[in-house]
């Protein structure tokens, strides 16, 4: 199932010589849903747009990058959640839009998820990932877990 | 406890004042300085006040909520009348006063702990205590540093960085101390990590030595003159028994119990999995990984090893305690370490040489028919080897969570000559893929799913006869077991459950004598103490977690964004118990 790994790197690193995000057009919008804005205002920020939005091939090689990068190490298979928080609830400590998902997996977040942008990610492996993460269908029933 | 550390008590004593007097009454029984309670490992009280009799009369005299989620592994520390607790991430260390009515605070220490640790520790963010020593408090943070708290001001006395969280390094793992050594390891098992223990200077934390668990003799510290093994003659195994450079990312951590023989001046650790968890990536038995360590601890010097499981194909890390005792096997009184796998054997080694004296399935063992006496290897079923060539190999018994969970430590009583074993009842299907290591990620390469083994209950608590290699009782479990035990000379054993129940037993019989609801699922291990007032307490954490590939995360509450579905194996552990961090007291 895997890809192999080590051409998978290569041509990662191939795409590196793009733009990297910062030199775009300023950090991407990162509104969580917890988020209130004082004075009901929202800061200025630029909305990132993923160029695969919904594209089912995009989504199938993010599928492959996910395990070839070990995300399911921490997030579990299908990113059901391990270590990890779920990326299949449909919930999100950090955002679950376009420019909110790249940063997460680009830059990291504090309680352990590493930074893959630079060396391993280019911004263009990252928006394949984003679209995977985004096709995870939530099960109907997640807030209520019940038993009989 | 040592004769330094006894001095160090009088001291403490003396500042208490009136209680002083009773205190030594109490004398070093009432304590409870390290982890095991003795370097033995044995976790055995020799308080007697509770006992079979009376047990059932127990009830809960304190709580405390510690603040913090997480499991709650490990367990507290009392050290002439103050009763230490670590809990997990953040690593807050709480000194509680049991000389002054309802036990308030003498101080509490707060780490700056760095929280990326929380996503590289791979199975919680747990700490498995403190161990006490001249005057110091020492344990370990989770992000890769030792540190010495002064008991007298609750201030830092030093701190050392020890371990790489950017190389998937974390330390929950208790530090062990041995004639001013502090013996220190690190996780990261899942993280192709270059295992090893360092010791460092009680006095000053300085870093004395390192040694590797694998790798050439000189970084293994297995000098000639000073290295034996029972089974093994060769040189630099560390290096020859896997692929070229394997070994330097192959795991090996150290995260369970350590003991000490003052008389051998040996230390004995156990060391974990080989990564990755795909064999086929690591061909050779893997040493020393899946194996008991024996070194100096002055030196850090390495005398013996064994390996349990050579060529680990499931995940059956070494990492469980070597309890020391002195056994009459085969008619002839020996000196030997027992130790519960989680292969699933129970060994009984002559603890000078490593020699396998007994070796018996005290679970259901599905891998393996025996251990060959003569080689001291376990006689694999061939059906049963795992790798990414192999697909999917069903019905592997034990799982990978171990017949006994490293974790949860046993406990020996001399009284009884059993030794007290927490169990897991599980199997499970194994199918590897090829990994990629890159530093700071995961380095595993298997999907292993669990099911319940024969009798369809998850777990056990069991006694054990170490030297003839046979279970005496057992309680069924129907979760799986995952406290440590407390053995007493009141002739009574306790554990916990992960439903949440703290138990008591005939340490004879193995009949219930007491459970009382502790709120959460207990994975800590119980400890008795004699308190300013002369009676006897238990002590034990409440607290589930621990374990992500166990608990599947429908045991939380705290993240609104983070809701998952339970494990098919254990559907309903929801419904009992919930995360929670309570130290709990009983008496009575
Ligand atoms: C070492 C473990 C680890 C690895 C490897 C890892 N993650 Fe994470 N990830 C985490 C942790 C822990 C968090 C939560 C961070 C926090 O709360 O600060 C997280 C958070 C995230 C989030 C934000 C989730 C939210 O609820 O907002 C996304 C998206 C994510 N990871 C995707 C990935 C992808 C894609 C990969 C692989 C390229 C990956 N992760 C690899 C541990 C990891």
């Amino acid at each position: 199932m895997r890809l192999l790994p080590v051409l998978l790197l290569a041509a990662l690193a191939a795409c590196m010589r793009g733009a990297t995000p910062d030199q775009q057009a300023g950090l991407p919008a990162v509104r969580h849903d917890e988020h209130v804005s004082a004075g009901g205002a929202a800061p200025k920020a630029v909305r990132w747009q993923n160029p695969y939005q919904r594209d089912k091939r995009a989504a199938d090689e993010g599928a492959k990058i996910f395990t070839a990068m070990n995300c399911d190490g921490c997030h579990g298979g299908a990113g059901a959640g391990w270590v990890g928080p779920s990326l299949a609830d449909g919930r999100w400590r950090f955002g679950g839009a376009d420019g909110e998902l790249f940063q997460s997996i680009y830059y990291g977040r504090p309680h352990g998820m590493p930074a893959y942008g630079g060396l391993l990610l280019a911004p263009d492996a990252v928006w394949k990932l984003v679209t995977y993460i985004q096709s995870l269908e939530p099960p109907a029933d997640v807030p209520t877990e019940a038993w009989q | 406890m040592t004769g330094r550390g006894a001095g160090a008590l009088a001291l403490l004593l003396g500042a208490l004042g009136p209680v002083a007097a009773r205190a030594q009454e109490a004398g070093e029984d009432g304590q409870w300085t390290m982890p095991a309670r003795d370097y033995a490992a044995t976790r055995y009280s020799p308080l007697a006040q509770i006992n079979v009799a009376n047990a059932g009369r127990l009830r809960p005299v304190w709580t405390f909520s510690t603040g913090v989620l997480g499991g709650h592994e490990g367990q507290p520390l009392v050290v002439g009348h103050t009763l230490y607790v670590v809990t997990p991430y953040p690593n807050v260390l709480y000194a509680f006063d049991l000389t002054q009515p309802d036990y308030p605070l003498k101080w509490k220490y707060r780490p700056d702990v760095d929280p990326n640790a929380v996503g590289i520790a791979c199975c919680d963010a747990i700490n498995r205590g403190a161990f006490y020593a001249e005057g110091k408090i020492v344990y370990n943070l989770l992000d890769g540093r030792t540190v010495a708290i002064d008991t007298a001001t609750g201030k830092e006395l030093w701190k050392t960085k020890i371990a790489d969280l950017a190389q998937g390094e974390t330390t929950p793992v208790a530090p062990f101390i041995v004639k001013r050594r502090v013996i220190v390891g690190a996780s990261g098992g899942e993280f192709g990590i270059h295992g090893w223990v360092k010791g460092l200077d009680l006095r000053t934390g300085r870093l004395a030595w390192t040694a590797y668990n694998m790798g050439p003799d000189s970084e293994m510290l297995a000098w000639p003159g000073t290295w034996r093994s029972f089974y093994e003659k060769r040189s630099d195994l560390g290096v020859t028994t896997w692929p070229k450079d394997a070994w330097a990312h192959g795991g090996g951590p150290v995260w369970g119990w350590m003991s000490y023989d003052p008389r051998l001046d040996l230390v004995y650790y156990g060391v974990g999995n080989p990564g990755p968890y795909n064999p086929e990536q690591r061909a050779g038995d893997n040493k020393w990984t899946a194996s008991v360590l024996a070194r100096r601890p002055d030196n850090g010097a390495l005398v013996w090893a064994y390996q349990f499981t050579p060529h680990d194909n499931w995940d059956y890390d070494a990492n469980a305690e070597m309890i020391l005792a002195d056994l009459p096997v085969g008619g002839e009184e020996r000196n030997v370490l027992v130790h519960f796998d989680k292969n699933g054997f129970a060994y009984t080694l002559d603890r000078a040489t490593g020699e396998v004296l007994v070796a018996e399935p005290f679970v259901h063992v599905s891998w393996a028919r025996r251990v060959d006496r003569s080689s001291g290897r376990p006689v694999v079923d061939s059906t049963k080897l795992t790798g990414a060539s192999r697909g999917n190999v069903k019905d592997i018994c034990p799982s990978l969570e171990g017949g006994k969970t490293p974790a949860a430590p046993a406990a020996y009583s001399a009284r009884t000559g059993l030794f007290y074993v927490p169990t897991n009842n599980l199997c499970m299907d194994y199918q590897a893929v090829t990994a990629t290591r890159i530093a700071g990620t995961p380095f595993i390469g298997a999907n292993t799913p669990y099911h319940a083994g024969p009798g369809g209950h998850l777990g056990a608590f069991i006694a054990w006869d170490a030297a003839r290699g046979r279970r005496v009782w057992e309680i069924e479990e129907p979760y799986p077991v995952w406290s440590g035990v407390l053995a007493t000379a009141g002739n009574v054993v306790f554990y916990g459950t992960l439903d949440g129940w703290f138990k008591a037993a005939d340490a004879t019989s193995g009949r219930l004598l007491w459970k009382f609801k502790v709120g959460s699922g207990v994975v800590g291990n119980p400890i008795a103490y004699t308190g300013p007032d002369g009676k006897q307490y238990v002590a034990v954490y409440a607290g589930i977690g621990g374990d992500w590939f166990l608990l599947a995360g429908d045991v939380r509450s705290d993240d609104p964004a983070d809701v998952r579905a339970p494990a098919d194996f254990i559907r309903d552990i929801a419904r009992h118990t919930s995360q929670g961090g309570m130290v709990w007291l009983f008496a009575l």
